[in-house]
């Protein structure tokens, strides 16, 4: 305990460390809230930059950019109802009808409040049960990981994509290109064309800097003329008592906020939707009514958003699969400083999640110092041009990509990913599913073998042993229901039944 | 008719891309191992391949039920270059290659510098010396962060050596 302590502090104590938090989070609001910025293009840019630096500074400015990006959105969403980010979309809905009757300093610094309280909330959650789930996740088996893989590629791809077919095409693709290189196991070429480069792999990192860089820059071209709006910003520390009477509200939405984070492949835009459609049902008697500018659905949103960061940490590092994308693009940072997450990262470099922990921390106290002041001059950049920013962000994402290897070649793969990504985009696909695919990928090629292997090559065994165990029925269990509910069969029975009870209704 | 969803110009092409490319993923993945084991190197490449021809099946399925989107005018590989490729897109994506090829010759500071250039002069199209000023505040802030904070080494022209 003493010793978790110590690890605990470390980003506290050290005026570097602190520094790093406070500039990550500083950053972290600006990139969230500038529209066409997004946390998961800050964080693939940044993690070729910060490769050749020690493992804690890299994961101070991480977490500092991780937990601001979250909350900037919803700044530009109250102001502009532009959301900043997807996990900001319901904070538009309520903060920008309150911007526009005068009051955007409240509804910022409520925002601001509820974010931070929901970020400790995820933070306990994360301290309290990632130990709890790493020692149970030393009893999971090959099969186990490669259901959970297939869940969190699934469930990314269902719930933030246009179509469930669009989503599944988008994490097979994204398997696919993981692939790409030689076989570890068996040092076969795979998709490699007799091609020294191939064999290699493709480095997920271009993918990751192209899909969420080059990709995003290419659609914003088609926003570039977009007026700016001003709005009046005054009082910005929220009323006692509004915190007061929010507050059982804020604690149900962390709640949920973190459970949504902790599933993989689900992160804050989800757990955002959730949480306000939650605000919508339990609120009896809203003083405005939602839609108008309702503090309830302003603060169950935000407090969720930020308690999904602390959750999706949760299953990254005690399973190694990432809860959303910027996850996913943090355990490729991880990866690149040589640590493998999963169930034994606690175990052998505790200090290590203990230190994400206290940055993560340290990370939401500064959220709460610089959430609250410095709007006047917020106004101001995040006016900035989109013409300004589209080339930099295209100069950002070469220099990141060349950065990682010094290869040349690798920035040919970005901006080829840059443009399937913007065709993808424009045509209702996601990009998020593709990454999640590229790291899940080769861990799900792996486990599927181990299991195959552990069946004796046997189609029979191998289905037999996936209903077996509890552990292992329970995830097949989710895995097919996920399934089925995506497919006509279902939709035609709940249509069915829909109708029957309408009828019987009618009787 | 509003609730039937609107096809955008050249999603059935692209819809039928993917439907080829997936169809040709399928049969590299078979040519790696073929069927020669359930553990072999090909299996899990196969299996996502596969995935990926069913779901881009249904995807073209559905985006041909989709209705054509009327009141546009114009063939629609007309629309295509003015709403999805529009000429800034294409001059964009071109200035890009350009830059990309231009750094290992010129390295990062010039190429970069001359990119954002006319990235701005094409699309912010205001005044060059503006243009020019802020290309120069830009490429200042960048050298500044990465090559003094983050200490990355920029790369570096062959035909400027030593230079830049």
């Amino acid at each position: 305990m003493a010793e978790a302590l110590s690890y605990l502090t470390i980003a506290w104590l050290d005026p570097w460390l602190l520094f790093l938090t406070a500039a990550g989070t500083f950053a972290g609001i600006y990139v969230g809230a500038i529209p066409g910025l997004s946390v998961t293009m800050a964080t693939s840019i940044l993690i070729s930059f910060t490769f050749k630096w020690e493992v804690n500074d890299a994961l101070a400015l991480i977490a500092g950019i991780f937990v601001g990006g979250v909350y900037g959105g919803a700044r530009t969403a109250i102001l502009l109802n532009i959301p900043g980010a997807p996990s900001a979309i319901a904070t538009a809905i309520e903060g920008y009808p309150m911007a526009k009757r005068g009051e955007a300093g409240e509804a910022i610094g409520l925002t601001t409040v509820m974010s931070v309280f929901g970020g400790f909330v995820g933070i306990v959650a994360l301290a309290l049960f990632a130990p709890l789930i790493s020692s149970f996740a030393l009893m999971f088996q090959s099969r186990d990981y490669l259901l959970l893989g297939l869940i969190g590629i699934l469930l990314v791809g269902t719930l933030s994509g246009e179509s469930f077919a669009k989503g599944v095409f988008a994490g097979a693709l994204g398997v696919l290109i993981g692939m790409i290189g030689l076989d570890p196991m068996t040092a076969e070429g795979r998709f490699t064309f007799g091609s020294i480069t191939l064999m290699g792999g493709i480095p997920y990192v271009a993918a990751m800097i192209g899909f969420f860089g080059v990709a995003e820059a290419l659609v914003q071209l088609h926003n570039l003329h977009l007026p700016a709006i001003k709005q009046k910003v005054d009082r910005i520390i929220p009323h006692i008592s509004d915190v007061k009477r929010y507050f059982a509200l804020a604690m149900r939405a962390s709640g949920i906020g973190t459970i949504i984070g902790a599933l993989p492949g689900t992160g804050g835009d989800i757990a955002a939707l959730l949480a306000y459609d939650h605000a919508k049902r339990s609120t009896r008697k809203p003083e405005v009514p939602f839609g108008e500018g309702c503090k309830e659905g302003l603060v169950a949103p935000e407090a969720a958003n930020n308690a999904a960061v602390g959750g999706a940490f949760i299953p990254m590092l005690t399973l190694g699969i990432p809860g959303d994308a910027v996850t996913a693009v943090i355990i490729g940072a991880l990866f690149i400083h040589g640590l493998k997450p999963g169930p034994l990262l606690l175990t052998d470099t505790p200090h290590l999640f203990w230190f994400t922990v206290g940055s993560l921390t340290l990370a939401n106290v500064f959220l709460l110092v610089f959430g609250l002041t410095g709007i006047k001059v917020f106004t101001k950049i995040v006016e900035c041009p989109k013409a300004i920013l589209i080339p930099l962000i295209i100069v950002l994402s070469a220099v990141g990509t060349y950065a990682i290897q010094n290869d040349p070649a690798h920035i040919y793969w970005m901006l080829l990913f840059g443009v399937i990504g913007y065709f993808m985009k424009t045509y209702g696909f996601q990009v998020g599913p593709v990454i999640l695919g590229v790291i899940l990928g080769p861990m799900m090629d792996e486990n599927y073998r181990r299991a195959m292997i552990g069946a004796r090559h046997d189609v029979g065994t191998f289905l037999w042993e996936m209903v077996a165990n509890p552990i292992t029925l329970f995830l097949t269990i989710a895995f097919l229901a996920m399934l089925a509910s995506q497919t006509p069969l279902w939709q035609r029975l709940r249509a069915s039944l829909r109708k029957h009870r309408g009828e019987r209704e009618r009787e | 008719m509003s609730a039937k969803p609107v096809r955008h110009p050249g999603e059935l092409v692209f819809a039928l891309v993917l439907v080829v490319f997936s169809v040709a993923a399928l049969w590299q993945a078979y040519e790696i191992s073929g069927f020669s084991g359930l553990t072999s190197a090909g299996v899990f490449p196969m299996l996502a391949a596969g995935t990926m021809v069913l779901a881009a099946l249904c995807i073209l399925v559905r985006t041909a039920a989709k209705a054509r989107p009327d009141g546009a005018s114009g063939p629609e590989s007309l629309r295509f270059f003015r709403e999805v490729l529009a000429p800034l897109h294409l001059t964009v994506i071109g200035l890009i290659l350009l830059y990309l090829l231009a750094i290992p010759w010129l390295g990062f500071t010039v190429s970069s510098g001359l990119f954002l250039f006319a990235c701005f002069a094409l699309l912010w199209r205001r005044n060059l010396l503006v243009s020019l000023l802020l290309t120069a505040v830009s490429l200042g802030a960048i050298y500044v962060i990465f090559r003094v904070v983050f200490q990355v080494v920029l790369p570096q022209g062959t035909l400027l050596r030593g230079l830049f």
